[in-house]
């Protein structure tokens, strides 16, 4: 035994010689989030889109903090009116391909890959992946398929509307649409494969005919889920899922030379962790959760940036409950021990649940004043936000829209529900509470109950009409009011419809200003629009997401986007010091 | 003794089947939607879900359901891990080697210490050392397994600065990935991987990496052993066998070496085997705290999102699991207690 214990005590010793931290020409990044695909066709996470964009390029990308201005990548200008890319009243445009731009492999880019690209993309349409975008502005469907057939020439459709011609690509669209560009910068739709290589890979082989065997692949079939060959500033050495992803500078960068040789990108979900490995320099970066902000404030060597995202949460009013079983309306009628399906049809429920949430005291108790609350779902930062009044916090005024609602019966009947937020989120669950506390304050026979459910259970059930106030964010796919406006407000937008919330004048809008090409005209109607969120009052909004990026003092080069989350990093911009 | 082993190997293929309709059964309980969700990342996503559902056929009956999955892993097809990202067997061998080296290390660790202690509390009844074992004992039984590992990470990484956590540092870490003709992954292990390779360096930075995990696991495990050991050690001590013994004047080093400690160790056996049987799953707090993604997580990381392949594998792997160490359990019986017959 003693023997056993010496040899063990000599490896300990001699194991625990400390070894240097993170090395200086690598950049380590610790966070939690996990990458499903690499295919770009297919992924439709923040963290696959990191990893992807560093590996790949697209023809345009935002101009530095901007995200309504953009730059040239793989194109040689950013296609305008002004300079002839955009023409025919919005429905062509036409990108400039660079020369001298090699893929990894050692194969030119062409405008052959561009074209190829684009359609690939379109035609692979994972069932649940983020083509729709470009469907929608490419073909006018946001699927090539409809009850899970193939839709009747929708590759022709596709092949059509993407053409070479000498070193340029020329996109058609059947009507205008304005956040094309916006699509293009992000990975949906606008990363650039090597068509040789992807063929090559088991990708689409080029022709229309063939289309269908390469379209809607199953969740990891996929030819590229872990495969790459981009044109970026890096190319991937090493991806082992859920434990580390390792970049490794390309030597084919037509680009600047980007200062670090490589990176890994590394899992660590446990905060402690990841806080010890920032503190002791073992990571230049680690992902932080709003509530652990103070932890890091005050640390030594590590600077702090706080970027507003365009992503926006909400309380949404159902105002056609779904009565099946469901315990959360009680007995289902107004009668003191539940609420009536339709509930929060009446303006005066849903204003006085309004007056109810103390917007001051949640931005500096619950967000400790490091939140922004913009006043409509068009969050802050895209265009056309217009600042509107708010239902501002005052409990007489709740209690006044209450004994107005359904005749007065609210009042006299008193209810019972179930307000519902998705499990581990503090400041959802925060927002529910002072509802919930402040609505029963108004009246003893006023009774919520607040209850936590499962994400995944939560998704499930607002889709199925069972929660009379649903608690959900909304991350940009493209930073345009379209985007927002349209799926909070529209009575077929993914929010929209499951609030039961439908007003005609709305939906024109909706439809009208998506397809107009002209500035003011889109602007007046998303303008109308946010005056409509407030007039109709269909929902809350209680917070605009705020990402914190905490990096190592010697770390310079980052810039901080609303489009890009607490998963990006843009690694060719970063300088080790 | 063969024909008894043949007959438990053949009842694995019965258990395994139960398995598989037990868990199958208990996850088609949860909705098609709920199903579907798993495949949702975010809620722009979830306007999928009703497609989703009629892709993989999750409305169809569950003995639909079941034969279809069945027939897929005949054709050695487990499915496709959504956590992983990858095809399950090809996850599990990502994830079991990690959770397998860590329990190669702890698991004769706890056995070792856990007997060794037993023995010597039992046998020093009452005494200064088996006090003080036996409050480690239940300190180290009663501390959650999290709270323990968060202590160690802090002391012996955020303030020594001693044992980082992770698998290997991130300077070998790139050596390796730039390096993958001449570092060969034998085992998917790096402390074997690493003298398979002739390269000590990188044995010894995974052992490094492997001390505060095997510790927090030594800890938390050892006090069960420990108990039996010592109960088992004090009854054998009080028979008749061993008062004749003394009585001869026998040497009381060869009564317990020799006599009780060897009986004692009967019930000490289920015990230790169940402990490593379990250990297999992985530990979830082990493997969080000390971001070493093995078994543990990817079984917790599954069952949270409903990642039905790998719920249904691995639960099938931990039968197999199981079936094979109480069949290794019995033929130590026998090899321990002669008395023990296996027919």
């Amino acid at each position: 035994m003693k023997r056993i214990i010496s040899v063990l005590a000599c490896v300990l010793l001699m194991a625990s010689v400390a070894v240097a931290a993170s090395p200086k020409d690598t950049f380590v990044f610790e966070s939690y989030g996990t990458v499903r695909t690499l295919d770009p066709a297919c992924a439709y996470d923040v963290v696959s889109h990191q990893r992807i964009m560093n590996i790949y390029e697209s023809l345009i990308f935002f101009d530095g903090s901007a995200t309504d201005k953009f730059g040239p990548v793989l194109a040689t200008e950013v296609p305008s009116v002004e300079n002839g890319g955009i023409r025919d009243d919005g429905k062509t445009y036409e990108f400039k391909i660079r020369k001298g731009v090699k893929f990894h492999n050692g194969n030119d880019l062409t405008a052959e890959d561009v074209a190829y690209s684009i359609k690939r993309h379109m035609i692979v349409d994972q069932e649940g992946g983020p083509m729709w975008m470009m469907l929608e502005a490419v073909a006018g469907v946001s699927s090539t398929r409809k009850d899970g057939k193939i839709i009747d020439g929708i590759f022709e459709q596709i092949d059509k509307s993407v053409e070479v011609k000498g070193d340029s690509v020329i996109i058609h669209l059947p009507r205008p649409f304005p956040p094309l560009l916006a699509v293009l910068a992000y990975s949906y739709g606008g990363v650039i494969l090597d068509k040789e290589w992807t063929i090559a890979n088991g990708g689409w082989d080029g022709t229309v005919k063939n289309a269908a065997n390469f379209n809607g692949p199953g969740f990891g079939s996929e030819p590229l889920l872990k495969i790459a060959n981009g044109t970026g500033p890096y190319k991937m050495l090493k991806w082992t899922p859920s434990n580390e992803f390792i970049f490794k500078r390309s030597k084919n960068y037509w680009g600047e030379k980007p200062e670090l040789e490589t990176a890994i990108i590394r899992y660590n979900k446990e905060w402690s962790s990841r806080k010890l490995a920032l503190q002791n320099g073992d990571a230049d970066r680690v992902t932080v959760d709003a509530q652990y902000l103070s932890e890091v404030q005050d640390m030594d060597n590590v600077k702090l940036f706080s970027v507003p995202q365009l992503s926006v949460t909400g309380a949404m009013f159902c105002q056609k409950i779904n009565p099946e079983a469901n315990p959360n309306i009680g007995s289902g009628k107004l009668d003191g021990e539940g609420i009536p399906p339709n509930f929060f049809s009446d303006i005066n429920v849903r204003k006085a649940f309004l007056h109810a949430f103390d917007r001051q005291m949640y931005i500096e108790d619950v967000w400790n004043d490091n939140v922004t609350i913009p006043t409509t779902p068009n969050a802050k930062g895209l265009p056309y936000y217009k600042e509107e009044p708010v239902y501002e916090y005052d409990l007489e005024k709740a209690a006044e829209f209450m004994k107005k609602a359904w005749g007065g019966k609210v009042w006299d009947k008193g209810f019972k529900m179930v307000l519902t937020h998705n499990t581990g989120n503090a400041q959802r669950e925060a927002a529910a509470l002072m509802i919930a506390e402040n609505i029963m304050s108004l009246n003893p026979k006023f009774q919520i109950e607040v209850r936590n459910v499962d994400w995944k259970d939560y998704t499930v059930g607002y889709r199925k009409f069972m929660y009379p106030l649903f608690i959900i964010g909304w991350g940009a796919d493209f930073p345009d009011p379209d985007n927002f406006l349209t799926t909070f407000m529209a009575s077929t937008g993914p929010y929209g419809k499951f609030m039961a919330y439908k007003n005609d004048e709305v939906d024109k809008l909706a439809k009208y200003a998506r397809f107009e090409i002209d500035p003011e005209k889109r602007r007046d109607a998303y303008f109308r629009m946010q005056d409509l969120w407030f007039e109709d009052a269909p929902g809350l909004i209680l917070y605009q997401k705020v990402d914190h990026f905490a990096y190592r003092s010697n770390i310079d080069g980052f810039i901080p986007n609303p489009m890009l989350d607490h998963e990006w990093e843009n690694l060719k911009l970063l300088k080790k010091n | 003794m063969t024909a008894y082993i043949i007959r438990r190997l053949l009842f694995l293929v019965f258990v395994l089947f139960g398995v598989s309709i037990l868990i199958f059964g208990l996850l088609s309980t949860f909705s098609p939607e709920r199903r579907a969700a798993a495949y949702v990342t975010s809620p722009k996503q979830a306007e999928n879900i009703p497609l989703i559902i009629q892709e993989y056929g999750l409305d169809k009956p569950f003995y639909v359901q079941y034969g279809k999955w069945v027939q897929q892993v005949a054709k050695g097809n487990l499915g496709w891990s959504l956590v992983a990202a990858r095809p399950v067997a090809e996850a599990f061998w990502t994830y079991f080697p990690t959770t397998l080296e860590l329990n190669l290390l702890a698991s004769p660790l706890v056995i070792i210490v856990g007997i060794w202690l037993g023995t010597m509390s039992g046998v020093h009844r009452d005494s200064f050392f088996d006090h003080s074992t036996r409050i480690a004992a239940i300190v180290g039984w009663s501390l959650p397994t999290f709270l323990f590992a968060l202590i160690l990470l802090m002391v012996f990484y955020g303030y020594l600065d001693m044992f980082s956590p992770g698998i290997l540092s991130n300077k070998l870490s790139l050596w390796v990935a730039n390096h993958p003709d001449e570092f060969v992954r034998y085992t998917g292990m790096y402390t074997f991987d690493g003298l398979l390779n002739g390269r000590l360096d990188i044995t010894l930075n995974a052992l490094r990496h492997l001390v505060l995990p095997v510790i927090t696991q030594v800890i938390v495990v050892v006090a069960l052993l420990m108990r039996v050991m010592r109960s088992g050690m004090i009854e054998e001590m009080n028979k008749d066998y061993v008062i004749t013994a003394k009585a001869k004047g026998a040497d009381f080093k060869t009564i317990y070496k020799k006599h009780a400690k060897k009986n004692a160790l009967i019930p000490v056996i289920t015990v230790a085997g169940q402990l490593v049987a379990l250990s297999m799953e992985g530990s979830i707090a082990v493997e969080v705290v000390f971001s070493r993604q093995g078994m543990g997580w990817w079984l917790a990381e599954s069952a949270t999102q409903l990642d039905m392949p790998v719920l249904m594998s691995v639960c099938m792997f931990v039968g197999l699991v199981f079936v094979t160490s109480n069949l290794i359990i019995d033929i130590m019986y026998a090899y321990v207690d002669p008395r023990i017959r296996l027919h």
